[in-house]
């Protein structure tokens, strides 16, 4: 038989997984609904930011009664939810993730008296892509310490605003979340789906049937894993659109770079599954081996939370597990605008851990 | 001798200490019904793993028309059909969508529902495996065997568990696929099985091939032992009357 008619089949059987998949609604759910259910719940916590609340970090290095009622005025007004803190570049990081809108700093001489008025100027730091925030802010800012500055009745204001900007990546919490979501969803599909799905069709003999015929081994983890990029890519572009449609998700690289960075992926995600799934006889081989590859990725590649809040060892060893250059690569390229090309050391490390995972899956694949 | 499609010589395979096939000489015609008899463990099921090339032989040589499937199992299972004792097909999967894939895997074009009109399964072209009787997927299971067009059919305990007009509506089945010039080796529990389909029967005891003959010659030899049945000679049995009750026609 040549090449052709072996790839002929592999396609054939593919399109019989996929008819297969479709007609399999405990499948579609975990596949499709589950992962949408996870972005609503996520989403609608840290989600969109349509109220007009400044999320600010305030830093009081004053220590005066003047300053701490200030901050006391600005607690009890809607227009700002107010977070204290003490670090500066803590808050930096957080305001990076779009935890925070704006860093308010107060310095120690805010409010002493210059010439019997209360005096002092207030830094804030916002992200210097977001103008419009900027002026929205200063804006608001200003009107407040103005009607303050109007009681001690000055021609020269002595409390002022000076708004200076500080670089990061300038994600909303929500679009950091959906590169996590997708890399979560990649896996968990590849992990659980396919590690499983596997023994469960050798134990219902049908790979044992398959056997008797011509077909090669090769054959037959190609077409599952064929049929599992065709469900993969479906998955993802439901996340997206759900993401882009409810949660007001902004593409800032590039959708060839995105659409290629997830092939990549997903073929080399989907390896794991196929090497446990190839190898265990049964699901009770299969499931404990899935949770031992899973569930350090789900905690330490970042999917709910960054990685470089962990630890520094752990964030060492936890950046070498595959998810983590799939979540990374990702949150590149969809919020940091980088292109495919950007992000090589991902990709490599991603292609590294397909390439040696594809070969331990053939070899150790078993027919029953 | 070229008229023969199987010859197995001095077969042999051992797990550990347990000796399950153990030194089988014998060979098969082209285009008959070719029977393995023999009691649960009797390594009737481990030998046609052998021959179909799904397991590895220590010992002894398989010539599957003429191909050595030791050193060629692909070019065998090419030109083999297997049913297998339990239904081996896709859930969620229709009987026209197996049968299609089966023959991409094989190469082939082929004519489903003249396949599936074959084995009188027609109008199930649209249904899941699943939703078969016990009888329609035995059938199936032969029509997926015959995909590839093969030489030979293996069919391993093709009737357990069928009814009786099942169990006759699948020899006749058989009958015609040997008329269409496809060897078959069949294994079986049921004597009355043997009797009615296989040309020649061989009785495998302990890993040994005990008796090999047609089924009359093989009556004939114990009877020429002196044997004689205890009890009278019925002119009937209550499968008979079971059968003139409730009729020949499938229930299905």
């Amino acid at each position: 038989m040549n090449q052709n008619v072996k790839l002929q089949a592999v396609l054939t059987m593919a399109k019989m997984f996929i008819k297969r998949f479709f007609r399999d609604k405990v499948a579609i759910f975990f596949t499709f609904v589950f992962p949408l259910i996870f972005l609503a719940v996520f989403g609608g916590i840290f989600g969109s930011d349509s109220s007009i609340t400044f999320r600010t970090s305030l830093i009081n290095n004053a220590d005066n009664e003047f300053a701490d009622q200030f901050v006391q005025g600005l607690k009890e007004s809607d227009l700002f939810e107010i977070n204290t803190a003490d670090s500066f570049n803590k808050s930096k990081q957080k305001m990076g993730r779009g935890e925070y809108d704006v860093i308010l700093e107060i310095p120690n001489d805010f409010g002493e008296l210059k010439q019997g008025v209360p005096s002092g100027q207030i830094k804030a730091y916002y992200d210097e892509s977001d103008q419009q925030l900027k002026q929205a802010f200063s804006s608001v800012m200003n009107e407040i310490l103005d009607s303050i500055n109007k009681r001690y009745v000055s021609l020269e204001k002595p409390l002022s605003l000076s708004a200076q900007p500080v670089q990061t990546a300038n994600l909303t919490q929500f679009d950091y979340l959906l590169s996590g979501i997708i890399g979560f969803s990649i896996m968990s599909m590849a992990i659980f789906g396919m590690a499983n799905g596997f023994p469960a069709d050798k134990k219902a003999g049908y790979l044992r049937r398959l056997k008797a015929t011509s077909l090669r081994a090769w054959q037959i983890v190609a077409a599952t894993a064929l049929y599992y990029l065709v469900i993969g890519l479906l998955s993802v572009t439901s996340i997206v659109l759900v993401g882009i449609l409810a949660f007001d998700f902004h593409m800032r690289g590039d959708w060839v770079s995105f659409v290629l960075f997830t092939i990549i992926s997903i073929i080399a995600m989907f390896g794991f599954g196929l090497a446990i799934g190839g190898w265990a006889k049964n699901e009770n081989q299969a499931a404990p081996i899935s949770q031992l590859v899973a569930i350090p990725m789900m905690f330490l590649s970042g999917v709910f939370f960054p990685r470089f809040l962990m630890p520094e060892f752990i964030q060492e060893i936890a950046g070498y597990l595959p998810l983590s250059p799939i979540i990374d690569g990702l949150r590149l390229i969809m919020t940091e605008s980088k292109t495919i090309i950007d992000v090589w050391p991902q990709v490599g490390i991603v292609a590294i851990w397909g390439v040696v995972i594809y070969a331990i899956a053939i070899r150790i694949f078993r027919w029953e | 001798m070229a008229n023969d499609i199987l010859k197995v010589t001095d077969l042999r395979k051992t797990y550990g200490d347990l000796i399950v096939v153990d030194g089988l000489t014998f060979s098969v015609k082209r285009g008959e019904i070719f029977g393995i008899l023999g009691p649960n463990g009797a390594g009737k099921t481990t030998t046609l793993e052998m021959i179909e090339s799904l397991r590895p032989a220590d010992s002894g040589t398989i010539y599957l028309n003429n191909i050595n499937v030791d050193k060629k199992p692909y070019a065998v299972r090419e030109i083999i059909g297997i049913q297998l004792q339990s239904s081996n097909f896709y859930d969620k999967v229709t009987l026209e969508e197996h049968i299609e894939m089966y023959a991409a895997i094989y190469g082939r074009k082929v004519d489903v529902l003249e396949l599936l009109g074959r084995v009188e399964l027609r109008d199930k072209a649209k249904a899941y495996v699943e939703q078969l009787s016990g009888g329609q997927k035995q059938r199936f299971s032969i029509a997926v065997g015959l995909v590839n067009n093969p030489k030979v059919l293996f069919l391993d305990e093709p009737t357990t568990g069928l009814d009786p007009q099942s169990r006759r509506h699948l020899w006749e089945l058989i009958q015609q696929i040997r008329n269409d010039g496809v060897t078959v080796i069949i294994t079986t529990h049921y004597m009355d099985e043997a009797e009615v389909l296989c040309d020649r029967i061989a009785i495998m005891d302990e890993g040994k091939i005990i008796a090999l003959d047609t089924p009359p010659k093989l009556i004939k030899a114990l009877l020429n032992r002196g044997f004689k049945k205890e009890v009278e000679v019925h002119q009937a049995s209550l499968e008979d009357v079971f059968i003139d009750l409730t009729g020949k026609a499938l229930r299905e």
